[in-house]
């Protein structure tokens, strides 16, 4: 049970992380810069609870409204550059933050305990959960709380007309502009509510993990982020999520047997996926397969 | 209305738009016309805010808008349609006019909340109106890819609509047009122009532009070479020179 | 007073080394801009292709212990191999218009070849042979190492057989067709498929240079090089304007020198930081790159 808790753990965070990168690509922005906010959440959120005694929601709180503000700061100048560009960008940028926290030192006694970030030895001593005597299926509730809730949100925002407006942005800049939408306010929005998203993941992930450094904090986390709503396709909330599981359920827990192997597949699955379904698994057509299923074949011949 | 001072627009070397003066009245149809290469395109997105202006001023109403972003001119009341068509191709049809119903929308109608994170609403009521004079009702709930040619530019002059402009402009809104659709844009611009908007057509279908417009400007070489009623510009020769070569040439 | 002196010496001869060995990250960055220049695409394989390119070449010296020369052409042969490869499954049947679909398809390549390389290797660094690493030469008080020399004078003449390539051959002209207006070249009869699949080619022989450089100037292969050669290469190309040769050239001696300067001042641990802080700079400054002249596309 704790092994499928821990998987559920895993899922939700993740989820939350592709969800931060979803809400960029609805404005047509890629940004690898999410494990940036991810790890500032991550690491604010822990230092605040471990060192200053917080409860666990207002420090998860301070460390997604920090992950939203700095992705604000990095929202205006990277923004400026667009496609690719922004990829190289916030690539650099998760690198700096990893490399930053791989050189903060920074100790303090608790209870007697020296606690705090240890630059290479990283971050070892947040206890949160167990100090207050949450048991692991108390922690994925807690987790999958917040995923529901970010669903919910994200649910809601695609049936706006912010929601819309992002779209817009996405598939047309110039058209949005002309349709009288302000292309920075959108794509800063979009960044800064990304950065929310991904901060409140981060704290998450550091309090369920109980331990963080810098290496957990890779391009190839960013890279999972942003391959979550890119596989699952952006045309609506639930494909990220069954991306999420798709890739960590199935292809990571469910194919350990295959030892090795099981990474190199990986590489050729998402391969494969891309060839076969470029605009993701959860595409229009998908939707429209699994809602003629739900209808009960009554609608299905009518269109 | 719209009051374009000495505008010009260099690329490199070259005077897409050179020492332009045009004024288009309230409720006007204003129609722009010149052989390929002679300026218009250029004039159109100087006008939208795609191009800043190398030279001169661009007043509507009196304001100078040439400063302006693309999205500021929209709530300035300058709205545009596309020569290629652009829509939201992945959005529904009615969302693709929900956008653009934002700008314009008067601000103490909701509060900032509803405005953008609640429904539709009463915007419904507007959006199916709109929809109705496009020839698109209901098929609001398709997406915008999916229509056909000429239904995608009915809903392009419905999004530039939407916005409920004082100008618009249209940018070859019969490229590829049968003669039905082109006598049905017709019939939509007159009607426009009976709701008091001032509408700018840059055109080549002489059919269209001697039909529905009041006064015509031709273009040559970024510069204008004639301006007058339909009547006045067909009977001119220097208009026939631009479009055909004087006639030593010819012979 | 000697200090100074001293300290001076060290940050020139730390720049010498870093231009030597900033001529490899040229090399990737113009692997990176060919492949954009072409297709308006972002191939995050490349560097990884580059890498197992060196690593076929060390396979050669290993299993049949032949000369340094032929591993260097194994391994221009190899990487080029992989980037025909990773064109026709990440790039050919991939609508055009869905770039984040390439984009991810390259991704999903990168982390197959990586694995696969870590799967041959039991992910242990393996020694590469290099050439002329007991030479030194001096130049008053600055030493040159011998191999960075010869990692150097190499990627020059690929650099220099690349332009020719490009501007004196049919290929070279249908590739330069192709990268600024396809459908025109498509219709002057150049078929646009078979000339992005030989910029792959030509990309990956120059991947298989630099891969090898690098494996001979490091002196060691391993895993752990795909990531920071990616993301240095990304950055000569960014740096370096998207779609500028010339560029990505500059771009990788001034990441070169400067990453070694940041090294001796600031230490191993803080150096590519500095790095990231300068591609911000050029993002915030200069967005288009050393060279280029806003040129509005992305």
């Amino acid at each position: 049970m704790e092994y499928y808790l821990g998987i559920a753990q895993t899922i939700g965070i993740h989820a939350l992380l592709g969800w931060s990168a979803y809400v960029l690509l609805l404005t047509g922005q890629l940004s690898l810069a999410q494990v940036g906010f991810f790890a500032i959440g991550a690491y604010v959120s822990a230092i605040l609870t471990t060192m200053f005694g917080f409860h666990i929601v207002p420090a998860l709180m301070v460390g997604a409204l920090l992950g939203g503000f700095f992705a604000m700061l990095v929202g205006f100048p990277a923004l400026r550059v667009k496609g690719l560009m922004l990829v190289v960008a916030t690539i650099a940028f998760t690198q700096f933050v990893s490399l930053f926290f791989f050189n903060v030192h920074w100790r303090r006694e608790v209870d007697g305990v020296m606690a705090g970030p240890d630059s290479t030895q990283g971050f070892r001593e947040i206890r949160f959960y167990a100090a207050n005597g949450w048991d692991t299926l108390d922690v994925t509730l807690f987790i999958w709380l917040f995923v529901l809730l970010v669903m919910v949100g994200l649910w809601w925002l695609d049936r706006s007309r912010a929601g819309a407006v992002l779209r817009a942005v996405g598939a047309d800049d110039l058209a949005a502009q002309s349709s009288g939408i302000n292309l920075t306010v959108a794509k800063v929005t979009a960044m800064t509510a990304g950065g929310v998203i991904a901060g409140l993941a981060g704290g998450l992930y550091a309090h369920s993990a109980t331990y963080v450094d810098h290496l957990t904090f890779s391009v190839l986390l960013a890279t999972f982020a942003i391959a979550y709503p890119i596989i699952g396709g952006i045309h609506n909330v639930l494909g990220t999520l069954a991306a999420t599981i798709f890739i960590q359920g199935i292809l990571i827990e469910g194919l350990r047997f295959l030892g090795d192997w099981r990474n190199i597949l990986f590489g050729l699955l998402i391969i494969l996926v891309m060839n076969l379904k470029p605009n993701g698994i959860m595409d229009a057509r998908t939707m429209r397969a699994i809602k003629r299923i739900f209808a009960g074949g009554k609608t299905a011949d009518s269109k | 209305m719209l009051k374009l001072e000495n505008l010009s627009k260099h690329f490199g070397g070259v005077r897409a738009v050179d020492d332009l003066s045009i004024e288009v009245n309230r409720g006007e149809v204003f129609g722009l016309i010149g052989p390929n290469g002679s300026g218009k395109s250029t004039i159109v997105n100087l006008i939208c805010g795609v191009y800043t202006p190398t030279a001169g001023s661009i007043r509507l109403l009196g304001n100078e808008i040439s400063g302006l972003t693309p999205n500021r001119r929209l709530v300035a009341g300058v709205a545009r349609t596309f020569q290629n068509i652009r829509l939201f191709d992945d959005m529904p049809v009615w969302k693709n006019l929900w956008v653009a119903q934002n700008s314009t929308e008067d601000a103490n109608k909701h509060n900032l909340l509803r405005r953008w994170f609640g429904g539709a609403g009463s915007d419904r009521d507007e959006i199916d109106a709109l929809l109705e004079f496009s020839g698109l009702g209901g098929r609001g709930g398709e997406l915008a890819g999916s229509l056909a040619f000429g239904e995608q530019r009915r809903l392009e002059l419905a999004r530039a609509v939407a916005a409920k402009p004082q100008l618009l402009l249209l940018d070859e809104p019969a490229a590829g047009m049968n003669f039905d659709e082109i006598k049905d844009l017709a019939k939509r611009i007159k009607g426009l122009r009976e709701q008091d908007m001032s509408i700018i057509l840059v055109e080549h279908i002489m059919e269209l532009v001697m039909g529905v417009t009041d006064r015509i400007a031709v273009l040559n070489f970024g510069g204008k070479i004639a301006e007058g009623t339909p009547d006045e510009i067909q009977k001119s020769s220097v208009v026939q020179e631009a479009y055909l070569g004087k006639p030593q040439d010819v012979a | 007073m000697d200090d100074i002196v001293f300290y001076t010496v060290e940050i020139i001869q730390s720049i010498i080394d870093g231009v030597l060995f900033g001529s490899t990250y040229a090399l990737i960055g113009i692997g990176f801009t060919l492949i954009f220049g072409a297709m308006h695409k972002l191939n995050m394989t490349y560097a990884a292709a580059s890498l197992a390119g060196a690593y076929i070449g060390l396979a050669f010296f290993t299993l049949f212990d032949a000369p340094v020369m032929l591993v260097f052409l194994a391994a221009i042969v190899g990487s080029a191999g992989i980037g025909l490869i990773v064109y026709y499954i990440c790039f050919r049947y991939i609508p055009v218009e869905d770039h984040l679909a390439a984009l991810m398809a390259s991704v999903g390549a990168l982390f197959f070849i990586d694995e696969i390389v870590i799967h041959a290797t039991n992910a242990s660094p393996l020694t590469f042979p290099a050439l002329f690493d007991d030479v030194m030469f001096e130049l008053g008080p600055f030493g040159i190492r011998g191999d960075l020399l010869f990692v150097f004078a190499v990627s020059l003449i690929s650099m220099a057989a690349l332009w020719y390539v490009l501007y004196r051959t049919r290929l070279g002209l249908a590739t330069r067709a192709v990268s600024q207006q396809g459908i025109a070249a498509q219709l002057c009869g150049i078929d646009i498929h078979r000339t992005n699949g030989t910029t792959f080619v030509v990309a990956g022989m120059l991947g298989g240079v630099a891969g090898s450089m690098i494996g001979a100037s490091v002196g060691i292969l391993s895993p752990l090089l795909t990531l920071p050669i990616t993301i240095k290469g990304l950055i000569v190309t960014v740096i370096g304007g998207l779609g500028s040769i010339p560029g990505a050239i500059v771009a990788g001696f001034l990441v070169g020198a400067l990453e070694n300067v940041f090294l001796f001042v600031r230490g191993v641990n803080e150096r590519d930081m500095y790095i990231m802080l300068l591609l911000f700079v050029f993002l915030v400054f200069r967005p288009h790159g050393i060279f280029s002249r806003r040129a509005e596309r992305d």
